[in-house]
């Protein structure tokens, strides 16, 4: 196999309409750069995202999901983003059998906090994409 | 289905680096799509108007507009829908500017991006049902935090208009900076004068509520119903209110950030703010002084890149009046470039210098103070050369910088700053007072540098906006309610235990539950949480947020 092209992940997001969705539009207004390869699906709370999604969105293909919600305390809908705290912690033990827990995060990021969100996604994508080479390297 | 799709070329922000003609290609003859076009503007009347025949003409079912994020516009294009004889619920907005265009800068996989975008929009879209909104009454008051000259103006607006309107201050007194100001150029006239009078008519208006020392510490509701508590003297105090305005103002730039200025550990060195407190400082003949403009402006060190806009002005004020003062004292004003931007500005600036105000443009790099005098090392930046000179008082004119308490409101109200930490306004141009939230509007300099006149313009503004749409009397409320399917219920109630709003109730006879329709706050934790797939939230079903993410992922 002499397929020397680097491979590059794809990475979904669910955000939170309230916070990290504003953020996701605050990064676009701000024209700061983020791959290509990362796309978000808008959810009216990240309560709102079912574990099933997650899998479901791995199964389809994608190296990495991540869930983005307002910081602890903030949500608009009062306790959401608690609730999406335990669902995602519970998942990422399930996927930590088949050492898969690196492909699923949960966020918190604020409507302010374009910048965080960035970062954040690079970050994984970055990480995301080292694992996906790594038997390129020699 | 007849699906359309518009493509917004938005000028050259979308089409620049999004090919579109590629993505029509890709569309066009697609099963179940109609129609494919784009506009170079969609929100513009003929782009508004391709639409609205779109829909008649082609008896189209289901509209996608991939155009901007649908935080903007939205209003216009759903009563663009509803106009042209379609439910606005099946509408599907795809912002590939905001999440496609202006985050990447590689045409080919941003155009992948879009298509991809695009297609995951229609599969969500072609499981989309007709939804009818909500009419409620709305509250016809608001809060106004911070009750600077800009928060002030907008509560005599709205209280005038015959709105209940709650001040919110942090400090124990109204005013705001104006307060300190010895004298506002061109008015010649004491801040606190302005102040009084405005404080004088708010007192005699019978529907002002003015709390002060006290700030917002939650707030949550939406549109006519904000449910804001805060936090007075007196205890903590609920209030409901229709809209709200933000207008805590900035906070004047700290020089002791930057060391090299000996701010705080000098007596000799003194912003214009301390200036203006102190303004009985008497000069004698001979006296040295120099005046720093752009402290805390256009300063990449300190990540403050903008101009503060009123900081000229200024200097230009203080220099001029230690000069009518005593016309045989030395004033030399450092500039980097003179911004007397204000009607009159210029002319006051020339009346200055013929008034024997020396203007050097120039970047100082050090103060040293000395027994004798502070010294000045710089360069000329006119001639090249370096210099050195001598002062006794070394005047440093202070930029607005962001209010301190800005994050803090930012998250309790979700709205967003920029990255300069001021409030970012929905539209710079079209919609420079309003908020991505509906009924938040934000005044005054905490959405950036803005003088006393332009404050009071702002303020005014966001208050007519703002009683605009509380004047109305009623709001719809999106339709993004559970509902649940009673034949797949099979009544283990985890439901009722998670719901935040307590909207779910138990039917015992049938041994299902029920929705609350009033109460639901349409957050879809029930839809997540159900183990027989019986509850399902409007507008967010499990179909379209399955098939969205097969979208996404699907091989283009």
């Amino acid at each position: 196999m002499s397929d020397k092209k680097e491979r590059e992940p794809e990475i979904v997001g669910f955000a939170c309409s309230y916070c990290s969705f504003k953020a996701s539009e605050m990064a676009g207004s701000l024209r700061m750069k983020y791959p290509e390869n990362v796309r978000v699906i808008q959810v009216p709370c990240s309560s709102r995202v079912d574990p099933a999604f997650v899998i479901k969105a791995i199964f389809e293909g994608a190296d990495g999901v991540f869930v983005s919600s307002c910081h602890p305390g903030d949500c608009h809908f009062i306790r959401g983003n608690y609730y999406t705290r335990r669902k995602m912690a519970a998942l990422k033990e399930m996927f930590k059998a088949f050492s898969m827990d690196g492909k699923v995060k949960l966020f918190w990021i604020s409507a302010a906090e374009a910048r965080k969100f960035i970062e954040k996604i690079t970050n994984m994508y970055n990480e995301l994409r080292e694992e996906k080479n790594a038997g390129k390297k020699n | 289905m007849r699906i359309g799709i518009f493509i917004c070329h938005c000028g050259h922000n979308i089409k620049s680096t999004v090919d579109i003609d590629k993505i029509k290609e890709f569309f066009t003859g697609s099963i179940n799509i109609t129609s494919v076009l784009d506009y170079p503007f969609l929100c513009s009347e003929p782009g508004q108007a391709l639409i609205k025949n779109s829909i008649k003409n082609d008896k189209l079912e289901r509209v996608v507009i991939a155009a901007c994020t649908k935080s903007l516009h939205q209003d216009m294009f759903k009563s663009l829908v509803r106009n042209a004889g379609l439910n606005p619920f099946l509408l599907r907005r795809i912002g590939i500017r905001e999440h496609c265009s202006w985050v990447g800068d590689d045409i080919e996989k941003n155009t992948v991006k879009a298509i991809k975008l695009i297609k995951a929009g229609i599969y969500s879209l072609a499981h989309y049902e007709s939804l009818e909104e909500k009419l409620v009454e709305v509250n016809k008051s608001v809060l106004i935090l911070g009750g600077g000259i800009s928060g002030m103006s907008a509560a005599i607006f709205l209280a005038r208009s015959g709105m209940e309107v709650y001040i919110a201050e942090k400090e124990n007194e109204l005013g705001g900076h104006l307060r300190h100001i010895k004298e506002i150029w061109p008015v010649r006239k004491q801040g606190r004068e302005i102040i009084d009078k405005m404080k004088m008519t708010l007192k005699e208006l019978k529907n002002v509520n003015i709390f002060t020392s006290s700030r917002l510490i939650s707030f949550c509701g939406s549109f006519g119903n904000y449910q804001a508590t805060l936090e007075t003297p007196e205890g903590e105090k609920k209030i409901t209110i229709g809209g709200l305005i933000v207008a805590i103002g900035f906070s004047p730039f700290d020089p002791s950030t930057k060391p090299e200025l000996q701010y705080g550990i000098d007596k000799r060195i003194i912003t214009t703010l301390d200036f203006e407190n102190n303004m009985n400082i008497s000069f004698k003949e001979g006296d040295r002084v120099a005046i720093l403009h752009c402290i805390g402006s256009r300063d990449d060190s300190i990540g403050k890149t903008y101009c503060s806009r009123v900081c000229c002005i200024n200097a230009i004020k203080t220099a001029n009046y230690i000069k009518s003062q005593n016309k045989n004292t030395y004033v030399e004003s450092f500039y980097m470039d003179v911004r007397s931007h204000p009607r009159g500005g210029e002319e006051f600036y020339e009346d200055t210098q013929e008034k024997g105000v020396f203007f050097t443009r120039a970047n100082i790099s050090e103060i040293i103070p000395e027994k004798t005098g502070v010294i000045l090392r710089g360069e000329d930046t006119l001639l090249g050369m370096p210099f050195e000179r001598e002062f006794d008082l070394v005047i440093l004119s202070i930029g607005l910088s962001y209010p301190e308490d800005g994050h803090e409101i930012a998250n309790l109200l979700k709205i967003t700053l920029d990255k300069d930490g001021f409030f970012l306004e929905a539209h710079p141009k079209l919609r420079p007072y309003d908020t991505a939230l509906k009924g938040i509007f934000i005044a005054g300099s905490c959405s950036g540098p803005k003088d006393m006149e332009e404050s009071i313009n702002h303020g005014r503004a966001s208050a007519v906006k703002l009683y605009g749409l509380l004047n109305l009397g009623y709001t719809f409320v999106e339709p993004f309610i559970a509902n649940v399917d009673t034949k797949r219920c099979s009544g283990c109630r985890v439901c009722e235990q998670v719901c935040v709003a307590k909207a779910i109730n138990f039917d015992g006879n049938l041994h299902i539950v029920r929705v609350e329709e009033a109460a639901c706050m349409g957050c879809g934790l029930c839809n997540a949480t159900c183990p027989s797939s019986a509850i399902s939230l409007k507008g967010y079903f499990d179909s379209f947020i399955t098939d969205e993410i097969s979208g996404l992922l699907e091989i283009a």
